[in-house]
């Protein structure tokens, strides 16, 4: 496979960057904090695959980065924004771990994916790169989900594991066929708009989002 | 014919969507299933008889195997749109959803219709968006109790399963790369069957991998334990229509995606790798099922409990291999599908009569239900593997073939589990069944159409365990012959 050279320094960069947005999302008690750091991760993983379009000259994927665009950095941040301000939820995030735990913890498994990612034999410097972050997003959207009590940050973490594997995919294939990655984005916009239907439906029949009061089906 | 198979149940969401009273839904929604059950069934003929189909670019595709998940789907989604028009119109009388929320139902039991049906045809990379399709477009079939459990089965159910399905795309998509360093970038979409063709190149370390994060992923989906948790939840407080779909369609197609990459992985690194894993997880499935079923007090959850059995059955004889485990494995699929949906229709007729879904309160279902009743004692039977039904058959298959493979220790293992599990499961079965009806039940069954539905299944039910008809195991040798690869 060919390696990029268009953007070959600049790739590191964005990738790097787009690490750094998953760890001002471990890092905030803030909840809109948290669904910016998202928008402005999808931003990055647009740009990336722009680039990788760019540079590989196939078109079909400057659709793929539109659509992330569209979809991953502006429709889903603003439903999140739009079912908290409706819900009324509180700004704060309540952790099962804290900030400071949850930072350490976030950079263990930075270690561990880079480690995982040397495995897996893969021939160029970058797609190695991009793949130990794609992991690390992965193991790191886990972390969030079962970390955090309100259920949208269940949805973020989600939303985070999803995002690493599209980096995975677009830096690892060039991206899969358009067919596919369109029924990706169909999926996860259908995904957080049921969720997004969910949380009103437990904001409204336990009249708070913490998902601890769900606790009750066992055995 | 994929496309019309894909097309109806839509349409017939599509006109749900638009219906003004409750017979319209009702008529439109069977039209509709029996409609798929035609085409399907024509579909699984033509596949049958003159090999593998592929339409639109070969994104489209069906081969013996798909044929076979699709007549499971059609048939079992035929029977439930039944057992529907008695089950919910009871519903709407008694005040429990009202015009608005049946036709939500509606809506969604087709598109999850649908979605099943997509699983099927899908080729390679678009499977992983119809079985996350399963898991969406069945969420609200869930919901549609306004109870708190139901709300928090859901929510468990949509945060467990995209999580597992989120893994299983990392699967695929690290499968997509292995092949990819063979194929070259301009392979675009790749098929089931160029990707075995060329699998022995495939990178052994990569597909390794792939395959476990797809095993976790779509195990997650399948009920597997240790990432099961959302199973019994979610397939108990579903309407038993739901429920009969989560446990007799929905379930199998995640079984059906596992298998589809353990040919592949397979073909790639050999099959003792997959096999033993899946091995591991089938055995781990009986062992933790066994004390939740024998200690259960609501009886949906143990039907659930139940599924999370036979899938690591199912497991188990995949695991096991060679041809008679791996025609064990499918017939006990069919068998398991058809068994389990009549017991969910039986648990339906008995929550709507005794007005509770634990096990304790129910009490002399043959007398005051005469044809629910015979038939719940006859489904947990067949259920739990006795003679002479289709289970007892499969199971056998299974098992025979997991003594003759040298794995004699787990099949040991495992006939021990099946028959503690007999006992436990037909404990409950029986305390319900016999006895006297407690006072203020008064004889009546429920409506024709639920005691029709749970007929036409009973009759394959009892049928595959003393006869199966030659051109139904030469389909299944068919597909045995697709997943059996490495010989």
């Amino acid at each position: 496979m060919s390696e990029i050279d268009f953007g070959s320094g600049l790739m590191p960069a964005l990738i790097a960057l787009i690490l750094v947005s998953t760890f001002m999302l471990l890092g905030s008690k803030r909840l809109y904090t948290c669904v910016r750091a998202f928008g402005f991760q999808s931003f990055l993983l647009a740009v990336v695959a722009a680039v990788v379009a760019y540079s590989t000259g196939r078109s079909e994927i400057y659709v793929v980065s539109f659509l992330t665009l569209i979809i991953k950095a502006a429709i889903i941040p603003y439903v999140f924004i739009k079912i908290s301000r409706d819900i009324g939820v509180k700004r704060e995030i309540e952790l099962y771990v804290n900030i400071s735990p949850s930072l350490l913890i976030g950079g263990l498994l930075v270690v561990i994916s880079y480690y995982l990612a040397q495995a897996i034999n893969i021939n160029t410097q970058l797609s190695n790169y991009a793949l130990s972050v794609s992991m690390s997003l992965l193991f790191i959207g886990l972390f969030i989900m079962i970390s955090r009590k309100k259920a949208m940050t269940q949805m973020l973490g989600i939303l985070i594991m999803e995002n690493g594997i599209f980096l995975g995919a677009i830096s690892l294939t060039y991206g899969m066929p358009l067919i596919v990655e369109l029924g990706i984005f169909f999926d996860a916009l259908v995904a957080v708009l049921i969720m997004g239907i969910m949380v009103f439906r437990i904001n409204k029949t336990f009249e708070t989002v913490d998902t601890d009061v769900l606790h009750t089906l066992i055995g | 014919m994929i496309k019309y198979l894909l097309l109806i149940p839509v349409l017939t969401a599509l006109f749900c969507v638009i219906a003004r009273t409750e017979k319209q839904i009702q008529t439109i929604g069977l039209v509709g299933s029996t409609a798929t059950l035609i085409v399907g069934l024509t579909l699984v003929i033509d596949v049958f008889k003159h090999g593998t189909i592929t339409t639109w670019e070969s994104m489209l595709f069906a081969d013996a195997f798909s044929a076979y998940l699709i007549l499971i789907t059609s048939l079992i989604g035929f029977a439930i749109s039944m057992y529907l028009i008695g089950y919910m119109g009871r519903e709407l009388k008694d005040g429990a959803i009202d015009l608005k929320r049946l036709r939500i139902y509606y809506v969604f039991y087709h598109l999850c219709i649908f979605s099943t049906l997509l699983v099927g045809v899908a080729n390679d990379l678009g499977l992983w968006i119809a079985i996350e399709m399963t898991t969406l477009f069945s969420a609200p079939l869930i919901a549609i109790n306004t109870k708190k459990s139901s709300i928090e089965a859901t929510w468990k159910y949509l945060i467990i399963c995209s999580v597992g399905i989120t893994l299983a795309l990392f699967g695929t998509i690290l499968t997509y790369y292995a092949a990819v360093q063979v194929l070259g970038e301009g392979a675009g979409a790749l098929s089931w069957v160029s990707l075995i063709a060329v699998a022995d190149q495939f990178d052994p370390t990569l597909m390794k991998i792939a395959f476990v994060f797809i095993l976790v992923g779509y195990g997650t989906k399948a009920g597997f334990v240790p990432m099961h948790t959302w199973l019994p939840d979610a397939h108990s407080e579903a309407q038993s229509p739901g429920s009969a779909l989560l446990s007799g369609v929905v379930i199998n197609c995640a079984v059906y995606g596992i298998i589809r990459f353990h040919i592949i992985t397979s073909a790639a690194v050999g099959k003792e790798f997959s096999s033993s894993l899946l091995i591991m997880f089938g055995l781990m499935s009986l062992v933790i099922a066994t004390p939740f079923i024998i200690m259960q007090r609501d009886h949906k959850r143990l039907l659930a409990y139940s599924s999370v059995e036979h899938m690591g059955i199912v497991a188990l004889g995949f695991g096991f291999g060679g041809v008679l485990g791996i025609f064990g494995a499918l017939l006990h699929m069919f068998n398991h599908s058809v068994t389990k949906s009549v017991l969910f229709f039986a648990a339906g007729n008995i929550r709507q009569k005794y007005g509770t879904t634990k096990i304790d309160p129910v009490s002399g279902i043959v007398k005051s239900m005469p044809y629910t009743g015979p038939m719940l004692v006859l489904g947990g039977l067949a259920i739990t593997g006795s003679p002479p039904f289709g289970i007892f058959l499969s199971e056998l298959t299974i098992l025979a073939a997991g003594f003759m493979q040298g794995y004699i220790i787990i099949s040991t293992l495992v006939l021990l589990l099946i028959m503690i599990i007999f006992a436990g499961f037909f404990n409950h079965i029986n305390r319900m069944a016999l006895s006297t009806p407690p006072e203020g039940i008064t004889v009546g069954d429920a409506s024709k159409w639920s005691l029709g539905a749970m007929m036409i299944l009973v009759v394959f039910v009892v049928m595959l365990g003393v006869y199966i008809p030659p051109q139904f195991s030469d389909m299944i040798m068919q597909v045995v012959n697709i997943v059996n690869v490495v010989r």
